[in-house]
């Protein structure tokens, strides 16, 4: 509308001069530090850190974690996203707020909650043991399990409010047309509602996967030192051993990753056109 | 009807799975015994007292407010002409600058805490507070343009022309005409990043020194060294203030669609 | 030139870098009612913003009262203007969007008050006064539009399709309004239309837009009665017209030989100029249609559908029936490129 471009400039610059300077700098001088070792550039850091068993584990089994949960919230999604859209809307509009909610609760409170739950003396072994199917309690806490869990309930919320959106922006009665026209509700799915809701599944898929990949309280919380995640790995990296090149390269790995993430799941949706 | 039972239960069971813990600490919190345990050992609230008692959690409570009502102004301040240049000028290097502001989201907040640390606190002297308010102003940024943002983009751009047309300055046009429309989305934006900014973890642990802790690095470092159901209790409290700001603010702005 | 309030010379403007308007040079006389018409899409609102100053012209200049306003901003114009959209503020009740602008004058309470009132009172709206615009009709917006403008007493006051989501009635009485307040006030109005009737019966000269240049300039009579080019008389309800080749008429469906010859590009008819019941040509009847005084036939011929008219008192022909018809060239209307 307005030509004045300058003015414009004007008034987006303080807003970019200050996540420039005082946020991506500093966080790329972090990233830059990896590239020197003793004082000077190298790769050298990367290989030493690529040739360590330990964080090829944790990189795998962020990767896998980080895959499963968004997976599992997708299917849930799906799911759910078709029950709410077909309430009326007073009911819809509560359910949402539902599912919500736990996105504006602490992740800490939110965490701490599956201690209670899955501890030694929690409630699912409680529960397993008065049934009688355990003797001993199994240890639930500080598995990948816990964290999965745990990562799950955390970030299935982003995943549902993409997939309804998306949902809700079906073209009205485009679901009943194909059933009148014969599809089976498999096909319903495959044909109609995947098709035209795969840029909510990927906003929702890349949420999710991202959020899992740097997710810190679960991983802490709920794994410990017995299932790091590159987070916890890399906190512990600087904390324990001053290593602040593990701390830049986990740093680039997660950047990269949450990146090639989204661009991949937009790739394929692309694809399936 | 069959298939109306099946999507009630599945909406009942991810409800249960998403909300259902809460509940569980809100009961752990009430516990009369000294340890964590459900169901609780008899009921009390002697432990929802004592979060109120221990120092550290008022101090890390008052610092975490600050830093969510503080970095969200501040976020406020530098977001909103974004927003406004973004939606109506055609500015320069406007993608450059959208990615630049987007930016924040994207990078791990453990990151930016470490690099905050590494190359403002250490060399420049900064405090870890003064870290801790640009960290989260910076957090907080990509949130408040983007709700404002979408404000504006809803909002006819005919209308600050006619308030100019009828003698207001550009500055008085946004702020007789264009403020008051965007109202609920500027309120919606402070409560999305007040909220981001109270539960965020990731950015301040590695900016916290000596009586320096925002309230949930506190509940963490505390979790570790004690299993008593206080910190259940804090959480519970914590849930409730949420729940409460989330609830007015649906009541009266809709917030949801702004998420 | 000395008496115009407002004058365009060498107009460009441009969206980046698509000219809208190439060229425009307008006069317009204090206390006129200038009437911009045109299709959609041919300039008129572009015209419009920037001589309210909401878009720089890319070259040309703009004075008001002799005053080389082409840099002043939009603000200190004391240009109003009417938006297509309305462009009302939401927040606001209809009294405060009408005192808007009398209070960034700072002018007293009392006087605001009594403005306002007379302003709610002049477009009818008086009884809607703390109603929001949301809660109002489109055409009790854009009246609303129309009192914040007017209250200010505009040099100038720019309409942009003022009339156009009034229902027949009300658009009837708006016209004899907008008439009635430009007497009393002497404002200057410049509105713009695609209506030719409206353009016709309220403006005092025409301009007439097509793609951004100026077609025709002039009174109503004389773009009525004289059009100049094809597209003007288009415009102003020739339906029948034909181009000339030789001796011959040439139609969208074919040819006709006429007994005459002239010296222009085109030839046209209005409707009531088309003889029926006598003539040398052929036509089959494919449309009637009844309008009041007049019965409208719709004829199929030689040169495709032509359009006539007759009196509803003579004799009436049914759909189906071949009847004989004229095209005389003393009834008909010489056109150049
Ligand atoms: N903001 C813009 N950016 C680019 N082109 C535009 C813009 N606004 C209008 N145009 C183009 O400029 C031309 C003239 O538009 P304008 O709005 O002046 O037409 P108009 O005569 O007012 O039409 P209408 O009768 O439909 O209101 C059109 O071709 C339009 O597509
Ligand atoms: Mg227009």
């Amino acid at each position: 509308m307005f030509q004045n471009n300058r003015e414009g400039l004007f008034l987006a610059l303080p807003a970019a001069v200050f996540t420039g300077l005082l946020f991506l700098l500093p966080v790329g001088f972090l990233l830059a530090e990896a590239f020197k070792v003793e004082g000077s550039w190298s790769l050298q850091g990367y290989i030493d850190f690529a040739l360590k068993p330990l964080n090829q584990t944790v990189f795998l089994r962020t990767l896998k974690l980080g895959f499963f949960v968004a997976l599992l919230s997708a299917i849930i999604g799906y799911l759910c996203a078709f029950c709410i859209i077909n309430l009326n809307d007073k009911s819809r509009g509560r359910v949402f707020g539902l599912v919500i909610l736990p996105l504006m609760i602490s992740p800490v409170a939110r965490t701490y909650a599956w201690i209670v739950i899955l501890g030694r003396t929690g409630i699912v072994n409680d529960a397993l043991i008065g049934m009688g199917l355990l003797d001993t309690p199994i240890r639930i806490l500080f598995t990948e399990t816990a964290v999965f869990i745990g990562l799950l309930q955390l970030f299935l919320p982003l995943m549902i409010i993409s997939l309804v959106s998306a949902m809700e922006n079906l073209p009205k009665d485009v679901i009943a047309a194909a059933r009148v026209l014969g599809a089976n509700w498999f096909q319903v799915f495959t044909k109609v509602i995947l098709p035209l809701t795969k840029d909510g599944l990927v906003m929702g898929g890349t949420l999710v996967f991202t959020g899992c990949l740097t997710a810190y309280i679960t991983p802490a919380i709920l794994g410990g030192s017995k299932v790091l995640m590159l987070e916890t790995l890399l906190y512990q990296r600087v904390n324990v051993a001053n290593d602040f090149i593990s701390a830049g390269i986990i740093a680039t790995i997660l950047i990269v990753m949450s990146f090639s993430a989204n661009q991949l799941l937009k790739r394929i949706a692309s694809a399936r056109q | 009807m069959n298939s109306k039972l099946a999507s009630r239960s599945i909406i009942v069971i991810t409800l249960l799975f998403l909300i259902g813990p809460f509940g569980i600490i809100i009961l752990a919190g009430l516990s009369a015994g000294d340890f964590m345990t459900f169901p609780p050992d008899g009921i009390s609230l002697k432990w929802y007292a004592k979060v109120f008692e221990v120092k550290s959690f008022r101090a890390s409570f008052a610092l975490s407010m600050f830093l969510a009502i503080g970095g969200t102004i501040a976020a406020l301040l530098l977001g909103i002409p974004a927003a406004y240049a973004i939606s109506r000028y055609k500015i320069p290097f406007a993608e450059t600058i959208k990615t630049i502001v987007a930016a924040p989201i994207i990078v791990p907040g453990i990151i930016v805490g470490l690099a905050l640390l590494r190359y403002l606190v250490v060399p420049l002297n900064f405090t870890v507070t003064i870290a801790l308010f640009l960290a989260h102003t910076a957090l907080v940024l990509p949130y408040a343009v983007r709700v404002v943002s979408s404000s504006l983009n809803n909002l006819r751009s005919d209308m600050e022309e006619a308030a100019v047309l009828l003698g207001c300055s550009r500055v008085g046009a946004f702020i007789r005409v264009v403020l008051p429309n965007i109202r609920s989305g500027v309120l919606a934006a402070f409560i999305l990043g007040f909220v981001t900014s109270f539960n965020q973890v990731p950015v301040s642990l590695f900016l916290s020194g000596p009586g320096v802790r925002t309230l949930p690095i506190d509940m963490l470092s505390y979790m570790e060294m004690t299993y008593d159901p206080s910190v259940a209790a804090l959480s519970a409290l914590l849930a409730f203030l949420s729940v409460a700001i989330v609830f007015i603010a649906e009541k009266f702005l809709g917030f949801s669609r702004y998420v | 030139m000395s008496n115009s309030i407002l004058s365009l010379k060498k107009l460009n403007l441009a969206y980046n870098k698509t000219v809208v308007v190439p060229d425009l040079d307008l006069d317009v006389r204090e206390g006129e009612l200038i009437a911009l018409l045109g299709p959609s899409g041919c300039g008129k609102t572009t015209t419009m913003r920037a001589i309210a100053g909401l878009m720089a012209p890319h070259s040309g200049t703009i004075h008001i009262d002799g005053k080389d306003v082409t840099r002043m901003p939009a603000n200190k114009r004391g240009i109003g203007l009417v938006f297509q959209s309305y462009a009302l503020f939401p927040h606001l009740n209809a009294f405060e969007n009408v005192a808007f602008g009398l209070r960034l004058k700072k002018l007293a309470e009392t006087e605001i008050k009594s403005k306002v009132e007379h302003g709610l009172q002049t477009v009818g709206l008086a009884h809607l006064a703390t109603r929001k615009p949301a809660e109002m009709s489109g055409g009790q917006q854009q009246r609303l539009s129309l009192a914040r403008s007017l209250v200010m007493e505009p040099k100038i006051l720019l309409l942009d399709e003022p009339l156009s989501n009034l229902d027949a009635r009300l658009r009837l009485d708006m016209r004899t309004e907008l008439q009635r307040v430009q007497r009393e006030t002497g404002v200057t109005m410049v509105f713009v239309t695609h209506d030719q009737s409206e353009a016709l019966a309220l403006a005092d000269r025409i301009v007439l837009m097509k793609d951004g240049l100026i077609e025709q300039i002039g009174t109503p009579s004389e773009l009525y009665n004289r059009p100049r080019t094809k597209f003007a008389a288009d415009f102003f309800g020739f339906e029948n017209i034909f181009k000339i080749s030789g001796n011959a008429l040439v139609g969208d469906a074919g040819s006709l030989q006429v007994s005459y010859q002239v010296d222009a590009e085109y030839l046209a008819w209005r409707p009531s100029a088309v003889t029926v019941g006598n003539g040398s040509y052929n036509g089959k009847i494919v449309g009637v249609a009844f309008a009041g005084e007049h019965i409208e036939y719709v004829l199929e011929t030689l040169l495709g559908q032509i359009t006539a008219s007759s009196p509803a008192a003579e004799r009436k022909f049914k759909v189906g029936e071949t009847i004989k018809f004229d095209l005389p060239l003393a009834s008909g209307f010489a056109l150049y490129p």
